[in-house]
C-alpha cells in the first residue's frame, strides 16, 4: 500500500509553523478520511487536521509540544485512496536523502549558524530563522543571537541544576505570551500616563444599554462602550493606530481601526480583534464583541479574529482590578486598560463630592508618539466617556 | 506483597551499555542525574567489543603489511612468511579488555550504577532484569533511555552457522587465514574485512547485489573503493547473488543490514508503539515525554558515533539543558584500499532538494605528498553551494581520509565556504592539502592541476 507523507498545511494567513497540542490518533491506528488525527496551536486558536484519505498511521513525526514548520512532514499514512495534497513517500529516495546519509543541508534549512550558534539560540528559546545574520552569506554570529535576544527576560538556570519541582513545558497560548511580550518590553519604549475618569454617566449608559439587549434577549457587553470610545478616539489621533516599520524607516498609518480586546482564560491572555471597530453600529459593535471574547473564552477562536489588531484595550476592571500599566501588543503602539469604577471622593466646583471615577492608563510607544499626542488621545477619551452621549450616536 | 514485586527505584535508567549507552550515562551522571545503565553481555557494545575498535585494530595490522609491501619498489625488503593471526588475536583481546575496563572504570567514576542482565519492560514505569538464573530485579524509573543498539542479520541464502557462514564480528576473532574468503555485501563493513583479509593474504572474493560498492556514497567513492579492492588482488563482482557464489570458499562473511534489538523489550507494557524497524524519535531522542530512544535502534546510520552523539544530547536533556540533536554532517570513515569518508551532502543529494552546486576535485595524484608516499590513488571532492559558497558536502579517498574528514565536518558545521577553506593555509607536504586545492578547483583558480575545461 503507498504511503503519504502529510505535511502541515499553511492553516492561516501565511502561518510559518504551528505546535502540536495533542495527537487524536496514536501509530498504528486506522483512521477514517476527514476523522481529526491532529490538533495544532497555531497562533492562538487550535485547529484539528483531517486525514486526507482512509489509512493506517505509520509514524508521528512531531511529539506534543513540538513547533512544526508549515510544509514539513507530521505523519506518514498508509493508505489505498487517492490522495491529492500528499505525495508519496519514495523509499528509495528517502534511503539517499540527505538525512538518513548523515547529514541536513544547511542551506536547505534556510539557516547559517555555527553549532556553538545553534546551541545558544537553544539555550535562549529563540528560533534561528528569526535571527539576522550580519556575517558573510547572512552567518549568524554569537554576538547576532545575542543581540537579539538582549532585553529577553533572564531565564533562571535551574535547568543547569539536577532538576527539582515539577516543570511545566510552556506551549500555546502561554507560549505565544511569552514571546510577544518579551518582544515588546524588549523592543518598545513605552511611556504611560494615568488619568482619572469621572464614569457615573457612562455606567448609567451601559446599564441602559444592557437592559435593552436584555429584554431583547441579547447581551450587551460591558467593552462595547470601551472599544467605541477608543474606535473613536483612534479616529482622531491616527497615529495611534500605526505601525513602525524599523526596517524601511517607516511609518505605517493604518486604514482600519481594529481594536483588540484582552480577555483572560484559563491557559493565558488572549487578544481577539474586533475589526473596524469604528464602522460598525453600536448594536453590530455589541454582536461583534461578545462574539469574540466569547469564542476566546471557550478556546475556539477562528485564526483571523485573533490578527490583524490595530490596537488593544484592557478592561482590568472586569477583574476588579486597581489600575497598572500595560504592554504594547507589537506591532501595535498604544494600549489603554481601564480599572475598575469606584465611588471616590473628588473636588467638584470646590466642594468634596463622591462620584463614580474610572482609573485609565494609556500606553504608547514612544519612539512613535510624543508625550502630547499620546495626551490628546487620552483627553479625546476621557471626553467621550465622561460625555457617553457622544457614545451610543 | 509478593516477594518479586519489591522494586529499587531508579532515576535514570539506561538500557545498553554500548556508546549510546555508556556515553548518555556519563553525561547524565555529570549532570547530575543518578543513573543507572543495564547492559547485558560486556560494556562498550558491539563497537568496543566485536566491532569499531577491534576491526581497525585488524585493518591497521593488515595495512602495515600493505604499507611495507608498497615500498618494495623503493627498497623496502620484502615480507617473509604469513602474519601470525594467533599472536594478533591476543594483541585484540588485550586492546578489548583495555577500554571495557576503562569505560567500566568512568562509570564507577561518575557514580553510574551498572547492572548485568537482560531486562525488559513490565510496566510504564517499571523494568523488569534478569540477573541471574531464575532471579530479577525490577526498576521503577523516572526516565528511560532505550540504547539496546542492533544485531547482524543474515542475507537471503546465507544463514550464519557460526562456523563457515559468520557476520562479520566473529570473522575479528579468526586465530588463522582463509585460504580463500567469500564477502557477502556492498556496505563499508563487508568492504573493510575483504580488504584487511586480502591484505594479510587471503584469496577475496567480494560479491554484492548492488551495482556499485558504498552504493549509499558518492559514485566516485564507489568507483575508488572499486579500483582500490581490485588493485590489491580483491575479485569484486557486482549484480551477482552471494549465495549462488558461496560454495567454494573456506570462509563466507556476510554482512547485511543490522536490526534494532527491541525484541525482548516489550516495549508495548511500556505503552510505545511497536516499531516496524526501528524506533522513531523527535529532534530531542524522545518517544515520549519520559523514554528515549538512542544509537542504532533509531531511525539512521548505525554508526558509533552517531549514537555517542546521541547518547550526549539525552544526557544533556536529562539534565534539564535545552539540548537537541542538530548535526549537519556526521562523518562516515571507511579503511579500505585508499581510505575513504564522507561528511554531508553528495552532488545527487543536494540536487535532488534542489540546491545549485560548485563541485571542486582534487587528484592525489597532483599531490607532492601522495606521490612521495606512493599513494596517489584517490581524491577530495567537495560540494559547495552554489549560491551562499558554503560547503555542504566532502568525498575523501585516499591516505588518511578518515581524519581529514574532521576538517571538513567542522567546515560544514561553521558554515564554511570555498573561500575560508582556500584561504586557510595548511601544512606542506600533507594529504591535507588536498583540500584546499579542491575548494580552489571549486573557485575556478586551482595551483597544481589544470582547470577542466567547460
Amino acid at each position: 500500500m503507498p504511503r503519504y507523507e502529510f505535511r502541515l498545511p499553511d492553516i492561516g494567513e501565511g502561518l510559518a509553523e504551528a505546535e502540536v497540542a495533542k495527537w487524536l490518533v496514536a501509530v498504528g491506528d486506522r483512521v477514517a478520511e476527514d476523522q481529526a488525527v491532529v490538533e495544532m496551536l497555531t497562533d492562538k486558536a487550535s485547529v484539528e487536521l483531517p486525514a486526507p484519505g482512509a489509512g493506517v498511521v505509520l509514524e508521528q513525526r512531531a511529539a506534543e509540544g513540538d513547533v512544526v514548520k508549515t510544509g514539513s512532514v507530521l505523519y506518514v499514512l498508509e493508505s489505498d485512496a487517492q490522495i491529492g495534497v500528499a505525495k508519496p513517500v519514495d523509499e528509495t529516495a528517502r534511503e539517499q536523502s540527505p538525512k538518513t546519509i548523515g547529514a541536513t543541508l544547511p542551506e536547505a534549512a534556510g539557516v547559517l549558524a555555527p553549532p556553538a550558534v545553534r546551541k545558544l539560540a537553544r539555550e535562549l528559546g529563540l528560533d534561528l530563522s528569526g535571527v539576522k545574520g550580519t556575517g558573510p552569506g547572512g552567518r549568524i554570529s554569537t554576538e547576532d543571537v545575542q543581540r537579539h535576544g538582549a532585553g529577553a527576560v533572564a531565564r533562571p538556570r535551574v535547568a543547569a541544576a539536577a532538576p527539582g519541582g515539577s516543570r511545566v513545558r510552556l506551549r500555546g497560548v502561554q507560549r505565544r505570551m511569552a514571546e510577544t511580550m518579551t518582544l515588546s518590553a524588549r523592543t518598545i519604549p513605552h511611556v504611560t500616563g494615568f488619568h482619572e475618569l469621572d464614569a457615573g454617566d457612562f455606567a448609567q449608559l451601559v446599564t441602559k444599554l444592557r437592559r435593552t439587549a436584555q429584554e431583547r434577549g441579547s447581551r450587551f457587553p460591558f467593552d462595547t462602550l470601551l472599544v467605541r470610545a477608543a474606535a473613536l478616539g483612534l479616529r482622531q489621533h491616527p497615529i495611534l493606530n500605526a505601525s513602525l516599520d524599523e526596517e524601511r524607516g517607516e511609518i505605517v498609518m493604518h486604514d482600519d481601526v481594529n481594536v483588540g480586546v484582552a480577555t483572560a482564560t484559563t491557559d493565558g491572555l488572549i487578544v481577539p480583534v474586533v475589526k473596524k471597530a469604528d464602522e460598525l453600529a453600536l448594536d453590530d459593535l455589541a454582536l461583534e464583541v461578545e462574539r469574540v471574547t466569547a469564542a476566546a473564552r471557550e478556546g475556539k477562536s477562528a485564526l483571523t479574529d485573533l490578527q490583524g489588531g490595530t490596537f488593544t484595550i484592557s478592561n482590568i476592571g472586569a477583574w476588579r482590578g486597581g489600575l497598572g500599566t500595560s504592554l504594547i501588543r507589537p506591532p501595535e503602539v498604544a494600549i489603554v486598560a481601564f480599572g475598575k469604577i469606584e465611588d471616590r471622593a473628588v473636588v467638584r466646583e470646590g466642594r468634596v463630592v463622591v462620584r463614580p471615577v474610572m482609573p485609565m492608563s494609556v500606553t504608547f510607544d514612544h519612539r512613535l508618539i510624543d508625550g502630547e499626542q499620546g495626551l490628546k488621545f487620552a483627553l479625546t477619551l476621557r471626553s467621550l466617556i465622561e460625555d457617553p452621549s457622544q457614545l451610543a450616536k | 506483597m509478593v516477594a518479586g514485586d519489591q522494586s529499587d527505584p531508579a532515576d535514570v535508567l539506561i538500557i545498553g551499555g554500548g556508546p549510546a549507552g555508556y556515553v548518555c550515562a556519563l553525561r547524565a551522571a555529570q549532570n547530575g542525574r543518578s543513573v543507572t545503565l543495564i547492559e547485558r553481555s560486556r560494556l562498550g557494545g558491539v563497537c568496543l567489543n566485536e566491532g569499531c575498535i577491534p576491526s581497525k585494530q585488524l585493518a591497521a595490522f593488515a595495512a602495515a603489511k600493505a604499507g611495507a609491501e608498497r615500498m618494495a619498489a623503493a627498497g623496502m625488503p620484502a615480507f617473509a612468511g604469513a602474519p601470525d593471526m594467533i599472536a594478533f588475536q591476543k594483541g585484540r583481546g588485550a586492546t578489548i579488555l583495555t577500554l571495557v575496563k576503562g569505560v567500566a572504570a568512568l562509570l564507577e567514576a561518575a557514580g553510574v550504577k551498572t547492572v548485568t542482565g537482560n531486562a525488559w519492560f513490565v510496566g510504564r514505569t517499571r523494568l523488569c532484569v534478569e540477573v541471574g538464573e531464575e532471579s530479577v530485579r525490577y526498576f521503577d524509573f523516572k526516565d528511560v533511555v532505550i540504547a539496546t543498539g542492533s544485531s547482524a542479520a543474515p542475507m537471503e541464502g546465507l544463514p550464519f552457522d557460526d562456523d563457515r557462514v559468520v557476520e562479520p564480528a566473529r570473522a575479528l576473532e579468526w586465530r588463522f587465514l582463509p585460504e580463500t574468503l567469500l564477502v557477502a555485501g556492498d556496505d563499508y563493513v563487508a568492504l573493510e574485512l575483504a580488504v584487511a583479509y586480502a591484505r594479510l593474504g587471503s584469496r577475496v572474493t567480494l560479491v554484492t547485489k548492488s551495482m556499485r560498492l558504498l552504493p549509499d556514497f558518492d559514485p566516485d567513492i564507489s568507483a575508488a573503493a572499486q579500483r582500490g579492492a581490485k588493485a590489491i588482488g580483491i575479485d569484486v563482482l557486482l549484480s551477482e547473488d552471494p549465495a549462488a557464489r558461496a560454495n567454494g570458499a573456506e570462509r563466507v562473511i556476510v554482512s547485511a543490514e543490522r536490526r534494532p534489538n527491541l525484541d525482548h523489550l516489550q516495549l508495548a507494557a511500556a505503552g510505545i508503539a511497536p516499531a516496524a524497524s526501528h524506533l522513531i524519535v523527535d529532534d530531542h531522542l524522545r518517544i515520549n515525554r519520559h523514554v528515549f530512544a538512542i544509537g542504532d535502534v533509531t531511525v539512521g546510520l548505525p554508526l558509533a558515533h552517531r549514537a555517542m552523539a546521541q547518547g550526549r544530547v539525552v544526557g544533556d536533556i536529562l539534565g534539564g539543558k535545552p539540548a537537541a540533536m542538530d548535526v549537519h554532517a556526521v562523518p562516515r570513515a571507511v579503511f579500505a584500499e585508499p581510505e575513504i569518508a564522507a561528511a554531508g551532502s553528495t552532488e545527487a543529494a543536494a540536487r535532488d532538494v534542489g540546491v545549485e552546486v560548485d563541485v571542486g576535485r582534487f587528484p592525489l595524484a597532483a599531490l607532492g605528498r601522495a606521490v612521495a608516499q606512493s599513494a596517489t590513488s584517490g581524491f577530495a571532492k567537495l560540494v559547495f553551494a552554489r549560491q551562499s559558497g558554503i560547503l555542504i558536502g566532502a568525498h575523501l579517498a585516499g591516505p588518511r581520509a578518515t581524519e581529514l574528514i574532521a576538517e571538513m565536518a567542522l567546515a560544514i558545521e561553521m558554515g564554511a565556504t570555498a573561500e575560508d577553506i582556500a584561504l586557510t593555509v595548511h601544512a606542506h607536504p600533507t594529504f591535507a592539502e588536498s583540500l584546499m586545492e579542491a575548494a580552489e578547483v571549486a573557485l575556478g583558480r586551482p595551483i597544481h592541476v589544470r582547470l577542466p575545461k567547460r
